[in-house]
C-alpha cells in the first residue's frame, strides 16, 4: 500500500479503515444470507471473519468481489464504492477452490496474473516467486490435478497473491491444510499485513484466529453480533476475576458478596469466577476473599474466543 | 468497450486457443474432418472414372470414321465405349431418353446427351460427351471441310434433350456450406457448453469473475474457440477446393467466389450467434438450427425455394443455415444475402448480451435453478 492511499483511508471511530461493508442485504429464496451486514477492516491488520455455518460469511466475501448481486448496501474500498478497477487489485481465495485442473500451474498463475492487469513478463516473475516461496519449485509444468490436495491449496493461495493485492480475502484458507501448511499460511498472512495489505479471512478454527488476528467480526444470521480487537473481546466489556480461598470448595464466601460489586459466574472446585460490576474495584473483592480465609489464587480471567463465539451466536464454532 | 476491455477478453481467448489447440482432441478431430472431406471429394470422382462402359449412338455420316472418333474419345477420357449405330436422329434421341444410350454423336453437327451438366457446358469438364465433341470437331477440321463449317469452331456443340440443371453443382457447394456450418456449430457449441460447465463446476469462474465481467469471459471463450473452429473450417475448405480441382470433382465446380464469400460470412455469424447462446442454454436454441438444417435439403433438391424457407433466410436464428443454401441455389440475389447478414449480426449482438446475462446470473448460483423471470428481470445488473 502506498503512502498516498493510506492517507486517503477514512476513519471510523478513530480507527483507520480500508474496507467497509455497509448494510449488505441478500436473500436466497426464503433464506436471509445477509441482513444488513456492516463492519469495517483496518489496513495492515489480519482480520478474522467468524460465524457458524450459514451465517453469511461466504456470501459477504463474494459480495466484495461482485460475484453475488446485492439487494441493498454497499462495499467501499478506501472510502469509495468498489469499482471493477479496484477489484483487480484485490486477491481472492474462494472457499470452493477454483482453478483449471488440467492446466499447468505456471501457466495457470500467469493467466490469472494477467487478468489482474499484470504484463506477461511480470506475471511470469511473480508466478516463479510464489511457486518457490510456497515450496512448489520444480512443479511448474505439472498439471494442477497431479498435485496433492495440500499443494493445490498452495497454488490457490499463490493465485490470490500473484498481483501483490492491496486487499486479500480468503475464505477458510486453513481448511484442509496440514500443520506445515497452516504455518506457511499464517506466516504469509502476517507478512502481507506487515507490508500494509488488508487481510480478511474466515475460519472455523478459533484457536488459530486467536493466534493470528488482531481483530475479528463475528456474524450470525447475516448480521454482525460482535466485533473488535481480539484482546478487547477476550477481556469482555466487564473484567472477570478467578479467585480461590483455601478450604472453601463451594465458594460460599463469594455468595455473600454485594451484587453491586461482583456477581458469581461459576464455581469449579473452589475456583470462583466472578464478573465485576461496572466501575467496581477488584481490590474490594480481594479484601472480601482474604476476610474469608487464605487466598490461594487471584487473577483476572480472560475469555477464550470460542467462549465469546458461543455467547454471541449460541452455537459452537 | 475500451482497449482494456478488449485486452482482458483477448487474454481469455488466448488461453482457450492455447489449451484447446494443443489438445489431442483437437488434432484428432481435425484429421478426421479432413479425411471425411477428402473422401467426400475423391471417392465419387474415382467411382465416376471406373464407370461402366458408355453406350454411344452414331447417326449419319461414315460409321467407320465416327466409330474411330468415339473410340479415340473413350481412350482420352479413360472410358470404355460401345458404339451403337442408330437408324435416325429421332431413333437415337428416343434411345437416349429411355437410357439405352448415354451419348449420341450426330455426324459433323452436334453431340446430344440427355441433360447437359454444368461441368460439361462450362467446357472445363472431362466428360465423355465433351471429349467426343472435341475429337469429332477436330476430325471435321482435319477433313478439310468448307471454311464456313470450320469457322463454327473446333468443338461440336453439345445439346441436352432436357433443360440443363444449371445450378446443381452450385447447390452441392451450398450443401457443403450448410454441412460445414452445422458440423462446426454442433462440435464447437458442445465444446463451449462443456467448457462453461467445467468452469462452473470447479468454481474457477468465481476467481475469474472477480476481475472480469461475465460478457468478457463469454466473448473471450467463444472467440478463442471460434478461431480454432475457423482454422479447421479453412483447412476443410482448402482441402475441398484443392482436391476437388485436382480430381476434377463436380462438387467443387459450384464454388464461385460469391458462394464461398456468403458461406464464410454466414459461417462466422452462425458460429458467433449460436455459440454465445450455447454458453448459456443449449436445448431451446438448437431447435431453429435443426429446423433450418433439415429444410435446407428440400431447397437443395427442389427447383426454387418456397416462401417459408425464404423467410427463414432472413430470420436471424435460422439464417446462418438457410441463407447460404438460398444464395447457392440462386434463389436470392447478393443484396438480400447482405441484408440477412446484417440482421444476423444485430441478432448476434443481442444474443451475446442476453447470453452473458443468463450466464452471469446462472454461473454464480449453484444449487438453485435460475428461473427465466429472474434472468430477464434486472438484466442490466449482470
Amino acid at each position: 500500500m502506498t503512502v498516498a492511499s493510506r492517507a486517503a483511508s477514512p476513519e471510523v471511530a478513530g480507527r483507520e479503515v480500508s474496507l467497509e461493508l455497509i448494510g449488505l442485504r441478500r436473500r436466497f429464496g426464503s433464506v436471509v444470507a445477509l441482513d444488513g451486514l456492516t463492519f469495517s477492516v483496518p489496513p495492515g491488520e489480519v482480520f478474522g471473519f467468524l460465524g457458524p455455518n450459514g451465517a453469511g460469511k461466504t456470501t459477504a466475501m463474494r459480495a466484495i468481489f461482485g460475484v453475488v448481486a446485492l439487494e441493498g448496501g454497499q462495499v467501499r474500498w478506501q472510502g469509495q464504492p468498489v469499482t471493477e478497477q479496484a477489484r483487480r487489485r484485490f486477491g481472492y481465495m474462494p472457499e470452493e477452490r477454483g482453478l483449471y485442473p488440467g492446466m499447468q500451474i505456471m501457466e495457470q498463475l500467469e493467466y490469472l496474473g494477467r487478468l489482474h492487469d499484470m504484463t506477461a513478463a511480470s506475471a511470469r516473475d511473480a508466478a516463479r516467486h510464489w511457486i518457490k516461496r510456497l515450496g512448489l519449485a520444480g512443479r511448474e509444468s505439472a498439471k494442477l490435478e497431479a498435485l496433492s490436495h495440500g499443494n493445490q491449496q498452495r497454488v490457490q493461495l499463490a493465485a490470490a497473491l500473484m498481483h501483490d493485492p492491496e486487499l486479500l480475502v480468503l475464505d477458510e484458507p486453513f481448511a484442509g491444510l496440514d500443520p506445515g501448511g497452516v504455518d506457511d499460511m499464517t506466516e504469509i498472512l502476517a507478512e502481507r499485513a506487515r507490508a500494509g495489505v488488508t487481510v480478511l479471512f474466515s475460519s472455523h478454527q478459533l484457536d488459530l484466529v486467536e493466534h493470528i488476528c488482531q481483530a475479528v467480526a463475528i456474524i450470525h444470521r447475516g448480521r454482525v453480533v460482535t466485533q473488535g480487537a481480539v484482546s478487547d473481546l477476550e477481556r469482555g466489556d466487564r473484567p472477570r476475576l478467578a479467585v480461590r480461598v483455601a478450604g472453601d470448595q463451594a465458594g460460599d464466601w463469594a455468595a455473600r458478596l454485594d451484587p453491586a460489586l461482583a456477581s458469581v459466574e461459576q464455581v469449579n472446585s473452589g475456583m470462583v469466577v466472578l464478573t465485576l460490576a461496572p466501575g467496581a474495584d477488584s481490590q474490594k473483592v480481594l479484601d472480601a476473599a482474604r476476610a474469608a480465609g487464605a487466598v490461594e489464587h487471584f487473577s483476572f480471567a480472560s475469555r477464550r474466543l470460542s467462549e465469546v463465539f458461543r455467547d454471541v451466536t449460541g452455537e459452537e464454532a | 468497450m475500451n482497449s482494456k476491455w478488449i485486452r482482458l477478453t483477448a487474454i481469455i481467448a488466448e488461453r482457450e486457443i492455447r489449451q484447446r489447440g494443443r489438445s489431442r482432441a483437437f488434432a484428432v478431430s481435425t484429421i478426421v474432418l479432413l479425411l471425411v472431406v477428402a473422401a467426400a471429394v475423391v471417392i465419387p470422382a474415382i467411382l465416376a472414372r471406373t464407370a461402366k462402359p458408355q453406350r454411344v449412338g452414331i447417326v449419319g455420316g461414315q460409321a467407320a470414321a465416327m466409330t474411330e472418333i468415339v473410340r479415340e474419345a473413350g481412350r482420352l477420357t479413360g472410358t470404355g465405349v460401345t458404339v451403337v449405330p442408330q437408324p435416325s436422329l429421332a431413333a437415337g434421341e428416343a434411345a437416349l431418353r429411355s437410357g439405352q444410350l448415354d451419348v449420341l454423336l450426330v455426324n459433323d453437327s452436334e453431340v446430344v446427351v440427355k441433360q447437359v451438366s454444368l461441368a460439361d457446358s462450362s467446357g472445363s469438364g472431362g466428360g465423355l460427351a465433351s471429349a467426343i465433341a472435341d475429337v469429332a470437331g477436330l476430325s471435321r477440321l482435319l477433313g478439310q471441310l468448307p471454311p464456313g463449317a470450320a469457322g463454327r469452331g473446333v468443338t461440336l456443340p453439345v445439346r441436352g434433350l432436357s433443360p440443363p440443371s444449371a445450378s446443381l453443382s452450385r447447390r452441392l457447394t451450398g450443401l457443403f456450406t450448410v454441412v460445414l456450418v452445422w458440423v462446426l456449430i454442433s462440435a464447437y457449441g458442445s465444446q463451449i457448453a462443456m467448457g462453461v460447465g467445467e468452469e462452473k463446476q470447479n468454481r474457477i469462474v468465481e476467481v475469474i469473475l472477480a476481475s472480469v465481467r461475465p460478457i468478457q469471459l463469454l466473448v473471450g471463450k467463444v472467440t478463442g474457440i471460434g478461431v480454432l473452429a475457423l482454422a479447421q473450417a479453412a483447412l476443410m475448405v482448402a482441402v475441398f477446393l484443392g482436391l476437388g480441382a485436382a480430381v476434377g470433382s463436380s462438387l467443387a465446380h459450384g464454388a464461385a467466389p460469391g458462394i464461398v464469400i456468403v458461406g464464410a460470412v454466414f459461417l462466422v455469424l452462425g458460429y458467433a450467434c449460436y455459440c454465445t447462446a450455447f454458453a448459456a442454454v443449449i436445448l431451446p436454441v438448437q431447435v431453429p438450427l435443426i429446423v433450418a438444417y433439415a429444410l435446407s435439403y428440400t431447397v437443395i433438391y427442389a427447383n426454387g425455394a418456397n416462401l417459408f424457407y425464404k423467410v427463414l433466410g432472413f430470420f436471424p436464428p435460422t439464417a446462418p443455415v438457410a441463407m447460404p443454401v438460398l444464395y447457392a441455389a440462386g434463389d436470392v440475389p447478393a443484396w438480400q444475402a447482405a441484408i440477412s447478414a446484417v440482421l444476423v449480426a444485430v441478432g448476434t449482438v443481442w444474443m451475446a448480451r442476453t447470453a452473458a446475462t443468463i450466464y452471469g446470473r446462472s454461473i454464480l448460483r449453484t444449487g438453485s435453478r435460475v428461473r427465466l423471470r429472474q434472468v430477464l428481470a434486472r438484466g442490466e445488473a449482470a
